[in-house]
């Protein structure tokens, strides 16, 4: 029986061990302090069909580190694993990324389908899109068919590598990036900053004596069956009551809107919170309210992200899935996806820069809020629905509250029940 | 599974409710919804009884950005909080922070305009630059900032005030008591009309130092502007040098 746990604990020491990735350890998860790159990448490394990006400066060991995590994941080389990788640049076509038409055939006598000859990458298991902010923005429509899909079509063709993990990196905002499209970024799972590394870290990086390309033969590597073993390891982890709960709140508190189509914020265009939707609102300025405070609501793909990496973490540090778990990744999950208010984002401590432990705060607010303030709420609705109380009383009860769920999600729902 | 079986698991103990005891109409959730409540002139004693003695509920109302509306509001709050915390509050640059303060310190990086005003004690240390009205119409406590702007330390009535930096223009306007001391230097009309009190500029004075003073004490160590002591009927005006027309009176230090 694989027991691909201890071979990812060895990967993480060999990492270590090796000088191979020395990043700091900003992280907390109840009592374990880890660094968010490298458990993001093994989360995602043990998941499929799910994206992460490393977001983050020239040098900061994002795309080495994923290449690393290749040759240990899929028992190959380096250089083998850095050739199944795709460089965003504007000269990037997706004959170059996909598959090109075959050219023999067009010269023989056969008549059949039409044969597609498709690149190592479309064809591989572990997909890097490196530097994917150097796509021009048309040419990223193109990773949202791939991304997070299990098979790839080309000229009527479809090529079908099996279930793949996804990653990308990015560096900030340069002359020659472009910006992501929000849908692009919808489909990635956990944008997590990859940072240079400190000062003890340079220290012992400048230990390091042979090439990573040497050093990276020494990881551990796992076989085949171990590997695929992974999804239905975290899949054993079973999520409490408290984190589904937590992320079902967690979702609705940043997608209700009083004045959107169906409180449903994802449906505005044009109109948002940064642009004057807001003013007069009852909800706005409320520090408790999160509905306010980013323009972007979130998808559906946000609660599955969020379910399955709480998961992922759980097995990777072997304990519980609960809300220290949730709470530590949440954040991760959601910053890439929304914009929020610059008149706040602006403030200290977070001088328009602390977008993550903004986004962290809202987080939190919603976690404490659905854990307290929301229990009564909460019971109330559940009885209603259950039939336990009749859902007028319960729609009494509901209209003293002045929590954006109960009137926007829970009256609504009751009213219609009647 | 049921969902009340869900919620049931997902809250497992039975606990006490954490809405406060007053009724859960009577949660003030902002500072839109408190000012409602208050109408158009707040005072002190309003914002105290509505906000009440309970932590979490000054919190969430400190937490907030407050609009014009709501700015002397938020300014009550702060000084509630402060007084209410063990250790030094910090706040954010807001306008009015420590309005009518009586105890405890407050802590800022920068400061709005109008803060400490009518405070009556405690401490409000600005670390960088203060807006104008610092301090105004003071009665007792202390300010330390930076620099400030205009209108600093107005209507004092009694406290001090030390400005690290340069002060703006009408410093010390109107005292009837305080210390004002200012490290650097400050503007045109420093101690205009002032009647009782103490003026310490260790830097330049602007023009027109003391205008129609009548009593109280300033001390310049550089150089005052033109016109210094102009239509002073008492106090007494000291300055390293003066510059054109001062008044009959003024004492030049040398």
């Amino acid at each position: 029986m694989p027991d691909p746990k201890s071979k990812i604990e060895q990967l993480v020491s060999s990492l270590e061990e090796l000088r191979l990735h020395l990043g700091r350890k900003d992280l907390l998860i109840g009592g374990d302090r880890i660094n968010a790159q490298l458990y993001f990448c093994l989360a995602n490394s043990c998941l499929r069909g799910r994206a992460i990006l490393l977001y983050g400066g020239m040098g900061a060991n994002k795309t080495t580190l994923i290449n690393l995590l290749g040759t240990s994941f899929l028992g190959l080389d380096l250089d083998r694993v850095e050739d199944l990788m795709v460089t965003g640049h504007p000269e990037q076509t997706e004959e170059k990324i996909v598959g090109f038409l075959d050219p023999r055939q067009w010269t023989g006598q056969k008549e059949g389908p039409v044969q597609v000859l498709w690149t190592d990458w479309a064809s591989s298991r572990w997909k890097l899109v490196n530097e994917i902010n150097r796509f021009p923005s048309g040419k990223q429509n193109l990773f949202l068919e791939i991304l997070q899909k299990r098979r790839i079509s080309y000229a009527g063709q479809v090529c079908r590598p099996g279930e793949t993990c996804y990653f990308a990196t990015m560096n900030p905002e340069f002359s020659a990036t472009y910006p992501l499209d929000q849908a692009l970024l919808d489909r990635i799972s956990a944008c997590v900053p990859a940072y240079q590394p400190d000062f003890l870290a340079g220290l012992l990086l400048s230990e390091r004596e042979k090439e990573v390309r040497d050093l990276a033969g020494m990881l551990p590597r796992f076989t085949e069956s171990e590997f695929s073993s992974l999804p239905q390891l975290v899949a054993g982890r079973p999520l409490s009551s408290q984190v589904e709960l937590a992320v079902l709140c967690l979702i609705r508190d940043f997608t209700l809107c009083e004045r959107a189509p169906s409180f449903d914020k994802t449906q505005l265009s044009g109109s948002k919170p940064s642009l004057g939707l807001c003013s007069g609102c009852h909800y706005h300025n409320n520090p408790e309210a999160i509905c306010w405070q980013a323009d972007e609501g979130l998808s559906d793909r946000v609660r599955q992200d969020l379910r399955i990496f709480c998961r992922a973490f759980a097995f990777l540090l072997d304990r519980e899935a609960d809300l220290e778990i949730l709470r530590a990744i949440a954040p991760y999950v959601i910053w890439h996806r929304i914009t929020p208010l610059t008149s706040l984002l602006e403030r200290p401590p977070y001088f328009g820069a602390g977008k993550l432990a903004y986004t962290a705060k809202m987080v939190d607010k919603s976690i404490n809020r659905t854990m307290n303030e929301r229990r009564e709420i909460n019971l109330i609705y559940s009885r209603a629905v259950d039939e336990e109380i009749s859902a007028s009383e319960a729609i009494e009860e509901l209209s003293s509250f002045d929590d954006p769920i109960a009137r926007m999600d829970f009256i609504p729902s009751l009213e219609s029940r009647q | 599974m049921k969902l009340s079986s869900f919620m049931d698991s997902a809250y497992p103990q039975e606990r006490a409710p954490t809405r406060p005891s007053k009724g859960r109409k009577d949660m003030i959730f902002s500072l839109e919804d408190l000012a409602d409540r208050i109408g158009e002139r707040p005072d002190r004693s309003s914002v105290e009884e509505l906000v009440g003695e309970e932590r979490s509920q000054i919190d969430l109302l400190l937490s907030s950005q407050p609009g014009k509306r709501c700015a002397l509001i938020w300014g009550y709050i702060s000084s509630l909080a402060a007084e209410k915390s063990p250790e030094a509050l910090h706040l954010p640059s807001f306008d009015y922070a420590g309005l009518e303060l009586a105890k405890g310190c407050i802590m800022m990086d920068r400061a709005g305009d109008h803060v400490g005003e009518r405070m009556r004690g405690g401490r409000i240390v600005v670390q960088q630059e203060a807006g104008d009205y610092l301090g105004q119409e003071m009665k007792g406590g202390g300010i330390v900032a930076a620099s400030c702007r205009d209108y600093a330390f107005r209507q004092m009535k009694g406290g001090w005030g030390v400005v690290k930096g340069d002060a703006g223009k009408f410093l010390g306007l109107g005292n009837t008591g305080g210390r004002i001391a200012v490290q650097g230097s400050c503007g045109q009309r420093a101690g205009w009309m002032m009647r009782s009190g103490r003026l310490y500029v260790r830097g330049d004075a602007g023009e027109y130092l003391g205008l129609l003073m009548s009593g109280g004490e300033i001390r310049i160590l550089g150089s005052a502007g033109r016109r210094a002591g102009w239509q002073r009927k008492g106090g007494s005006i000291a300055a390293g040098r003066l510059g054109q027309e001062a008044a009959d009176g003024v004492l030049e230090l040398g």
